[in-house]
């Protein structure tokens, strides 16, 4: 048994009377966060164990003022007080660090489990394939792996253990209640029915409010984030006093939710004080009509000065309930939505069940496309039908306007989508056959808007490689990306910018070659960048990718005069199907698309 | 808009309107602790009466006397809450509709320095920091003067020695809530930095996974996560042992508080007299301990509002005119750019450009990327700012005219089509004024709660699910029409966050009907079908034709379809005017037009343009 089985236990009777939104705790819920508690199990043992420890020197401090009054101060003689008081003091001290140690363990569980969560999530997300990022914003996944997860901590801060813990300790504190007078005790229980109704009213105003807070609140954010980043729109299509109008009044909503919270607040915090002085005043009154008849005075004051003492434990725990009961309902909010997420499941490029050993063929053409058929989105095709092929050392390069489908190619190829039709094959195996992370290895690309990550310039050449610095400024001297650092005094070790934005455009073009040689790979696929630069990075960049394709099998999209003429091959795009091929001689030569285009090329070279 | 002027706001004048509610509830305060000081002296009487003789006579009167007290007490506390919560809540409404009143005026310089989410953040943890300190703060601040002054009173009245032996631990608390609520602070700071450092390293990843993808990056991105993820567990260990010191050590200062009094009262009271005084000291604890906590408080809430305030105190540098506008009768749409120059960074992105636009015809605009177009149409629509006399709408200086008579003259459908999470029809009817902004998922949210928006309702531009005919016609006219059918809510169908259910071509065009549905003087459409293909952009541009002839409109595009039939073509390069002039006129020039339209041609298009003997020429 440990510590979250409990809630777990109280989940199963609540569950039917709660409603799916705005629940407090969910039994399906908590096991799927019971997964990442197993791991640190060593750490809820301990909690286990300090918890009775903190809750047993607590509750031996009222026991000694009973002790106190109905030996020493009722009596009025003092021989023995002193060490009556330094055990006080003692059990004081222990209590506070048996507190401490118990805050600090059960925090150290709770990050723990929320750090594995969060890996959890992020490796979940990553294994997603590419249509998944296109759908999904990247705020929603942001506000998963951070703010869902901090709601879900505070729970471990101040809600289910924390319950647990109070529950503990006000049975005990009844325990003792009852072995010190049976008769007051039960006095006391006078005033329970009044607490039940009051906190069970409070209960469900709590619990109707936060909900209709929560809803308020989200609905208040998400139409203050697209006003934001449509204030554009907003301003040029006067919306101001509409928008405002809208705005009022969800901030209104959002106003009047609270109203109802604040009072069940006040009311839990006033009324669970004042009943309790009212369970102190019957225990007075019993106290009252038992003497004579029952101990003798100095006991009875004793075990009144005693109750007091009890009866304010008991009541703290459940006047601080609604706070608690907030925490709990946004954390299970947040473990809904972050189990929504685990849920989704479009696991990238899985490789297909083999009937056959994959055998590669040597005689085959390195890339081959086989009638391939591609769409984004069901309905509007990409690709109508795409063949050719690419052999051993040779170089292909595709022209054709934007939304040709051109770019589409590279990402078929390496499996960032999948077809639907027809066929890619890498040295004669269907690339859904192969591993992808291999597949991604022997297949590199070089796209025209680099990315480059946070971290030096040698991270970024090197990553995901085994490669060493001298392979990194090999490769930088090959495609004359050496110069981008020369003028840096870090070299190598130059701190990237966000996005790169200490780099200008021809410079990160240079740095992408860099790290296309530093993997070698196979094939190489290249996205020649649009964008214009100064003639002098022109002339560097086209050193670059010259210097990059010697030798290397390559499809390349592009759109310099010198790639295009050197291909093997050229295949000219339109609308997703290939509509002239040949080499360069051979397509001026028929005088068709192509060599319309070529002249333009020339005049603009 | 009202924007409370600058001078007169501080952190305090939100609270003003609610001046009757924070007094009553003050007022409430200090009942509440006149009236606690029944309860002791009631449980002391009670305990007199156990003490003496004939006990159950004799203690009734007290019993019911806690009674009575514990309920006026609650009472009188209960309102005091609701009072000044309520008022802290509605002076919270307050704030917000200022603010983002405010925020609507601002302008586009404002939105590239401030991203969205600092804006946000402010909107949202800001304006919480400062009702914290309306709320909690004043009714902390106010019960802790109030309850210091009945207690000790009441204190002293006992026995003067013991009380003096009793507060020695106070000072102590005040001072360790005021360390430890640094340290708390200081170490949330580090929390949240590690937190930042977190979400832009899974920014980086999410933006990049392509490349992480096709890199087969994984392994190195996520031992980096890991990393980032490690460090914020350790930064949030660092708090918690901070956090987790502090209720301990407090709660052992203020039990030293009762085992002084147990020491030194046990000695000097009756026992009365000892649980009269015990209350009082628990009386204590609670303020001293908020008393620390409430300073830092007190503190936060007046750094968050001197951001606020700084926001509020920004001011949009594209400024309504003078005025006064142009007659609606007088409003013909002739639009006439002299010698413009805009400079940013000391950069000339527009160098002296002069076009003249006649009423009714139709202009494009050509030129490479960067060559000024978008920093043209900013100008036009008075996004950015313009200097005086360089753009004149029917003769009249643009920068005189109100910003409202600017805006609803032209109407703009921007290469970027920005949709809100409505219905289409919703974000068509924008163009006109009506149309609901309120995110769909969310108002779907609101009504299960039975919290319905009514004036989002008044906006609803299908009552009934009847569309209103101007978003008919609108959405034909943009040749959304099929799409539309195609989809099994039509009209009513929900875009999805920043329009992700539809494509790009389809998003486009339902930007382009909201501009249409607007029925403007001077139509611009930048670039607005670069995703449509170029069959569905001939017949969309068919349509067109017929709504342009009645309204002067530039069009900016890549397609020689779209702009070869145009009245003029002017040709931006590098911020200069180069070519002005008919298609025809400037193929047969040759120039910058001629080569830059023959390179980004469809294939298919070039074909039939190769055919025809003004190219060959």
């Amino acid at each position: 048994m440990t510590t979250a089985a409990a809630p777990a236990r109280q989940g199963r009777r609540g569950a039917e009377a709660e409603e799916h939104l705005g629940k407090a705790y969910d039994l399906a819920l908590m096991r799927r966060l019971w997964r990442f508690i197993v791991p640190h199990k060593r750490l809820v043992w301990i909690a286990f164990l300090l918890i009775p420890s903190t809750i047993g020197l607590e509750l031996a401090q009222p026991w000694l003022l009973k002790v106190a009054v109905t030996d020493y101060i009722a009596p009025q003689q003092f021989a023995g007080f002193g060490s009556l008081i330094a055990l006080y003091a003692l059990l004081v001290a222990a209590q506070a660090g048996s507190s401490y140690l118990e805050q600090w363990v059960l925090q150290l569980l709770g990050q723990r489990a929320m750090h594995d969560l969060r890996i959890a999530i992020y490796d979940h997300v990553l294994r997603q394939r590419t249509a998944f990022f296109d759908r999904m914003p990247v705020g929603r996944l942001m506000t998963r792996m951070t703010n869902d997860i901090e709601s879900i901590n505070e729970m471990f801060a101040a809600g289910v253990v924390t319950l647990l813990a109070d529950f503990v300790k006000m049975l005990a504190i009844v325990g003792i209640m009852m072995w010190m007078s049976v008769q007051l005790t039960l006095m006391t229980f006078v005033s329970l029915p009044f607490l039940v109704i009051l906190v069970n009213y409070a209960r469900k105003l709590m619990r109707r409010s936060f909900r209709e807070i929560r809803v308020r609140l989200a609905a208040m954010n998400a139409f203050l984030q697209e006003h934001l980043s449509g204030v554009r729109v907003v301003q040029l299509f006067r919306r101001e006093a509409a928008a405002r109008g809208e705005y009022d009044e969800i901030n209104a909503g959002h106003r009047d939710a609270y109203l109802d919270s604040i009072r069940a607040d006040a009311m839990m915090y006033a009324l669970v004080e004042a009943i309790g002085v009212l369970a102190i005043g019957l225990v007075a009154w019993m106290a009252a009509m038992l003497a004579g008849a029952g101990p003798d005075t100095a006991t009875q004051l004793g075990v009144v000065a005693g109750f007091i003492e009890y009866i304010n434990k008991f009541f703290i725990p459940v006047r601080d309930l609604s706070a608690k009961y907030a925490v709990m309902q946004g954390a299970m909010a947040a473990t809904e939505r972050i189990t929504q997420l685990l849920d989704m499941e479009e696991p990238d490029a899985p490789a297909r069940a083999q009937a056959a050993p994959v055998v590669e063929d040597r005689a085959a053409s390195l890339v081959c496309f086989d009638d391939v058929h591609f769409a984004y989105a069901q309905g509007e095709p990409v690709l109508r039908g795409v063949s050719f092929d690419i052999p051993r050392g040779a170089t292909v390069a595709v022209v054709g306007a934007t939304g040709s489908g051109k770019s589409t190619l590279i990402k078929l190829l390496t499996r960032l989508y999948e077809i639907e039709e027809g066929a890619i094959r890498l040295a004669g195996v269907d690339v859904r056959d192969q591993k992808v992370d291999e597949l991604r290895r022997r297949v590199t690309v070089v796209s025209q808007d680099v990315f480059l990550f946070g971290g030096t310039v040698l991270e970024n050449l090197v990553a995901g490689t085994t490669k060493d610095r001298a392979a990194a400024e090999q490769a930088l001297v090959r495609v004359g990306a050496d110069r981008v650092l020369a003028r840096r005094p870090e070299g190598l070790d130059t701190m990237v910018a966000d996005r790169g934005a200490n780099f200008s455009a021809g410079e990160r073009q240079l740095l992408a070659f860099a790290r296309a040689m530093v993997r070698n790979p196979e094939v190489l696929v290249l996205d020649e960048a649009t964008a214009h630069v100064d003639p002098e990075s022109e002339g560097l960049i086209e050193r670059g990718i010259a210097e990059l394709m010697r030798g290397r099998t390559t499809l390349v999209i592009a759109h310099r005069l010198s790639t295009i003429r050197n291909a093997d091959l050229i295949l000219v795009m339109s609308r997703g199907q290939i509509v002239e091929r040949g080499t360069h001689d051979e397509l001026v030569a028929h005088g068709g698309v192509y060599a319309a285009l070529e002249r333009t090329f020339s005049r603009r070279d | 808009m009202p924007t409370p002027s600058v001078a007169r706001l501080t952190a305090w004048s939100y609270l003003r309107r609610y001046r009757g509610p924070i007094g009553g509830g003050m007022a409430m305060l200090f009942l509440t602790n006149l009236l606690f000081v029944g309860i002791p002296v009631s449980t002391a009487g009670a305990i007199r009466a156990i003490e003496g003789p004939d006990p159950a006579a004799h203690v009734w009167p007290w019993a019911l006397a806690m009674a009575v007290f514990a309920l006026a007490t609650a009472l009188t506390r209960i309102w005091s809450r609701i009072w000044i919560f309520n008022a802290a809540r509605a002076a919270e409404y307050d704030l917000r509709s200022d603010l983002f009143g405010h925020l609507l005026t601002l302008d586009a310089g404002f939105y590239r320095k401030n991203p969205t989410g600092d804006v946000m953040s402010r909107l949202t943890n800001d304006v919480q920091t400062v009702r914290a300190m309306w709320g909690a703060g004043i009714l902390n601040v106010f019960n802790t003067g109030f309850a210091f002054v009945t207690v000790l009173v009441m204190m002293l009245r006992l026995d003067p020695i013991t009380t003096a032996w009793a507060i020695v631990p106070f000072p102590t608390i005040v001072l360790v809530g005021r360390v430890f609520g640094k340290r708390i602070y200081k170490g949330s700071r580090d929390v949240q930095a590690q937190l930042g450092k977190l979400s832009s390293d899974l920014q980086e990843d999410l933006g990049g996974i392509q490349v992480i993808k096709s890199y087969a990056l994984e392994p190195v991105r996520r031992k980096r996560f890991v990393a980032a993820s490690e460090k914020l567990l350790q930064a949030n260990m660092v708090l918690t042992r901070v956090r987790g010191q502090l209720v301990p050590v407090l709660g052992a200062l203020s039990s030293a508080g009762s085992i002084i009094v147990l020491w030194v009262g046990g000695q000097r009271l009756s026992v009365d007299g000892l649980v009269e005084f015990s209350q009082y000291l628990a009386r204590l604890v609670w303020p001293t301990l908020a008393l620390g906590w409430m300073l830092s408080l007190m503190q936060r809430g007046q750094a968050s509002w001197s951001r606020l305030e700084q926001l509020f105190a920004t001011r949009p540098v594209v400024a309504d005119g003078a005025g006064p506008a142009i007659p609606a009768d007088e409003l013909k749409g002739r639009l006439e750019i002299k010698d413009l120059t805009i400079e940013i960074d000391g950069r000339a992105i527009l160098d002296h450009v002069s076009i003249t636009m006649p009423a009714g015809t139709t202009t494009a605009i050509v030129g490479r990327t960067g060559a000024g177009k978008s920093t043209l149409v900013d100008a036009l629509v008075r996004v950015s700012d313009i200097p005086k006399g360089t753009i004149f709408l029917d003769g009249r200086d643009l920068t005189t005219l109100p910003l409202g008579q600017v805006r609803t003259a032209i109407g703009y459908s921007p290469q970027e089509a920005f949709l809100f999470s409505t219905t289409i029809a919703d974000n068509i009817a924008m163009g006109y004024g009506s149309g609901r902004a309120v995110p769909r998922a969310r108002a779907e949210e609101l009504d299960r709660i039975g919290a319905r928006t009514a004036a989002a309702d008044a906006l609803d531009p299908m009552p009934g699910g009847v569309p209103d005919p101007r978003v008919v016609t609108a959405t034909e006219a943009a040749g959304l029409a099929k799409d539309v059918a195609r989809m099994p809510d039509g009209l009513a169908t929900v875009v999805g966050e920043r329009g992700i259910t539809l494509s790009g071509g389809q998003r486009q065009r339902v930007a382009l009907a909201r501009a249409l549905a607007k029925l403007p003087t001077v139509l611009i459409l930048d670039d607005s079908l670069s995703s449509v293909d170029a069959e569905t952009e001939r017949i969309i541009l068919g349509h067109l034709r017929a709504v342009m002839s009645a309204r002067t409109s530039i069009l900016i595009s890549h397609r020689v379809a779209a702009v070869k039939d145009a009245d003029q073509i002017v040709v931006l390069d590098a911020g200069k005017v180069a070519e002005v002039g008919t298609h025809a006129a400037l193929l047969a020039k040759g120039g910058v037009y001629a080569e830059l339209y023959q390179t980004q041609l469809d294939p298919d298009e070039l074909g039939a343009l190769t055919a025809s003997p003004e190219v060959v020429s």
